[in-house]
């Protein structure tokens, strides 16, 4: 017996697309937080329940889970912190959800829960489903099978919820009166039980808790007929018919000769959209923040600190701001794909080509989530239960063009294109997409061929996904989650960004601070930006800068460039506010008022000659380095981690870094030697 | 025996047993694949593999390999 004097902990637990996700966010309103699970980075999230539902309990969510027999890593982690919680213990009480219209597939975890002797509060969800089709469950007799307390909850309407809470508190109280079991773990007690007879345990209970009812009062012959053909059919689909409208979907989208070209196509569309969604946004931010620039400049005394703040900290993490939106509508799209229940799809429809280069389909939504960040996507891949199969995803997510990209590929791409053709933007960005993810299968076929060697795992590839039914994605929760990811992204980088510029403003401003120029004749802006450049040119940034010249010479860009590679190694976005620090300070605007990098870029030559540094050959050249190059200490840390070792990691950084090098190189000097410049 | 690899397209069997020599055979069963139950082939991939199999009510995307170890009566 435990004694619960502290916050009882509440845990919400069922199969993937079983409703879990609605029910933890009406009970925890928008209050949630991510937490990993302890000694682990399988994320999680927690909250307090809502005050208006009285009940003071620590709401936990948990990844989805089909059995307590666990398959992969991550299941493994949840199903042990279900009985044991490292930080909150044994929940008190289980909500187990279970869909109503899969009870005889769905039913299976919460009866391994209730053998294992949890105290569990079943939450039946999508009702309404099978009502549609006259079929109602016996709350009374299911309650009666299993011995744990049965709750209707309807998604949209909330209807149940209060009946739900009202449960949980008398469950809650009860415990605390009498005291409580402590479950047994699950493959201690299943030994002597086979899969098959749980689940003819469970089809005993659905066949007695299923009702099929006809509305009396409208009987006409045409209806009477309909139901007679029906109900044949679906007692002998165990009471279960597929939603019709995601057959017929699935017909389209799952077609032997369709399917993989309409995957093509959303797959091209999303990304085609995220470059000309976010640019009129973007253009917003990025005049605010040279506005606010200028301001700083010409409103306050003249100094290093006015130069501090104008200069160190509103362009530095202006410059990065200013990527946010496209990185919002990336998580959206991406949302709504998953929410509909596509992304399933995709990885069926993409497993037979991933298998021919030792991936599988469960790879994809990893790689997938790497085009926002490769931590998350890492992370993600522990769903894959070949070992083999998920080091090698580990592996070749960096080269998935994440959201720290985004904001290079968008200035760079923006100085190519002429802006009365954004058109073309997004389609350079496609193709860059399209690059990366071509050279990662190519990476990932040779790796496959040295898979003995490298990855010392051989276990048998599986492949069995459920493929939820289609619903239309709900906008709320897709833009919550988006909320807190995108929250979560600048929290994470926007230190580091924020840090890096002030080190690097630093670097640029001194040690010469107060330049000796001759001033006699010159305007007053032209004295200011002779100082500029003077106190640049010996400044601790074109020190180092120097040093690596030699490196950066070949590929037709000099230290300033430099400077900023080496700075984007913290993180990639912090290559363009060190581009902006660098260059404003260094280029004179014909504009005044148009203080923006982009002209600040175009106007930039190498050295005193009148050569511009930034051709298209040299940009082609960078966007060429940025897919290739591992430049994310984050990711390099979480890759160590999730290989359980140095060995891959290190790897990574140097085959990444040296295709970056070389791979620029060649493109530089081929388009170069091409006439392109 | 016939094998859910080897259905047609929209043809259904009944589940006569699962092979359980093969390492995934724990999943398929946890997945609703248990004798008795009728299943039908409702899509395979654009390269022949995955399949896609109506049983239980959902449809539940698995490999040809893996389907094969599903014997039908």
């Amino acid at each position: 017996m435990i004694s619960n004097a502290e916050t009882p902990v509440i845990t919400l637990i069922g199969p993937p697309n079983s409703g879990k996700t609605t029910i933890f966010n009406i009970l925890s309103g928008k209050n949630f937080k991510t937490v990993n699970y302890p000694g682990s980075t399988v994320e999680y999230y927690t909250s307090r329940i809502l005050a208006k539902y009285n009940i003071h309990a620590e709401l936990l969510d948990s990844p989805g889970l089909i059995s307590l027999i666990p398959d992969s890593l991550d299941e493994q982690v949840t199903i042990n912190s279900l009985y044991h919680h490292p930080r909150l213990g044994t929940p008190q009480l289980l909500i187990a959800t279970v869909d109503a219209s899969q009870l005889s597939r769905h039913l299976l975890l919460p009866v391994q829960l209730l053998k294992s002797g949890f105290n569990v509060i079943i939450a039946l969800t999508m009702n309404d489903l099978l009502q549609k089709r006259n079929i109602y469950v016996s709350i009374e007799k299911l309650k009666e099978e299993l011995g744990c307390s049965i709750i209707q909850i309807n998604g949209r309407t909330k209807e149940g919820i209060g009946r739900l809470i009202k449960e949980m508190n008398s469950n809650l109280e009860d415990i605390r009166n009498n005291g409580r079991q402590i479950p047994v773990p699950y493959e201690q007690i299943v030994q002597n039980e086979s899969l098959v007879d749980t689940f003819l345990e469970i089809e005993k209970i659905t066949n007695k808790v299923l009702e099929f009812k006809t509305e009396v009062e409208e009987i006409n012959l045409k209806n009477a007929n309909e139901q007679l053909k029906v109900h044949p059919s679906i007692l002998q689909n165990n009471g279960f018919t597929t939603d019709e409208v995601t057959l017929k979907l699935d017909r389209v989208l799952l077609n032997k000769y369709w399917g993989f070209l309409i995957f093509i196509l959303v797959m091209g569309l999303t990304f085609t959209s995220i470059f000309w969604l976010a640019q009129p946004v973007m253009d917003l931010v990025d005049e605010m923040f040279s506005e606010l620039n200028n301001i700083v400049l010409t409103n306050f005394q003249s100094g290093w600190f006015t130069n501090l703040v104008a200069e160190g900290i509103i362009s530095g993490v202006g410059s990065v701001l200013v990527f946010v939106p496209q990185i919002i509508i990336l998580f959206v799209i991406l949302g709504l794909l998953e929410d509909s229940g596509y992304l399933a799809r995709g990885a069926m429809l993409i497993d037979k080509p991933l298998s021919k280069i030792g991936l599988n389909g469960r790879s994809f939504v990893p790689m997938l989530s790497g085009f926002a960040c490769a931590i998350p996507a890492m992370l993600a891949a522990r769903t894959i239960p070949n070992r083999k199969e998920r080091l090698l995803t580990i592996f070749i997510i960096p080269l998935m063009s994440c959201s720290a990209r985004l904001p290079v590929f968008a200035l760079l791409i923006a100085y190519l294109v002429p802006r009365d053709k954004l058109w073309l933007g997004g389609f350079l960005l496609a193709g860059i997409y399209l690059f990366g993810v071509t050279i990662s299968i190519i990476i990932a076929s040779i790796l496959n061929r040295f898979r003995q060697k490298l990855f010392k795992a051989e276990d048998t590839s599986t492949f069995i996904l459920e493929l939820p039914t289609y619903r239309v994605p709900k906008l709320s929760s897709v833009l919550n989650h988006t909320y807190n990811s995108s929250k979560e992204y600048l929290l994470r980088a926007g230190p580091v960004i924020l840090v890096f510029s002030i080190l690097l403003w630093f670097l640029v401003y001194f040690p010469n601070t107060n330049p000796q120029i001759e001033i006699e004749g010159l305007t007053q802006v032209e004295i200011s930006q002779i100082e500029k450049s003077e106190r640049l040119e010996h400044s601790y940034a074109s020190s180092i800068g120097k040093f690596i010249q030699p490196v950066m010479s070949p590929l037709g860009l000099d230290w300033r460039v430099g400077v900023s590679l080496i700075s984007a190694f913290a993180a990639r976005e912090v290559f363009v506010s060190s581009l902006a620090l660098t260059f404003k300070v260094t280029v004179e605007d014909e504009e005044a008022n148009k203080n923006t990098l982009l002209n600040s870029l175009k106007n930039a030559t190498i050295g005193n000659t009148n050569e511009k540094l930034f051709t298209t050959a040299t940009t082609l050249g960078l966007i060429v380095f940025f897919i290739f190059a591992l430049q994310c200490i984050s990711t390099i840390a979480v890759s160590r981690k999730e290989t359980g070792g140095w060995r891959i990691p290190v790897i990574q950084v140097f085959v990444f870094t040296t295709l970056a090098y070389v791979m620029a190189l060649i493109t530089v000097n081929g388009l170069k030697f091409l006439g392109i410049n | 025996m016939k094998t859910a690899a080897e259905l047609n397209f929209g043809e259904r069997g009944t589940i006569a047993e699962i092979d359980c020599t093969h390492p995934s055979s724990r999943r398929i069963l946890e997945f609703g694949f248990t004798p008795g139950q009728v299943i039908e082939l409702f899509s395979k991939a654009t390269f022949n593999d995955p399949l896609a199999i109506l049983i239980r009510g959902s449809l539940i995307a698995i490999r040809k390999s893996e389907a094969d170890c599903i014997k039908l009566k």
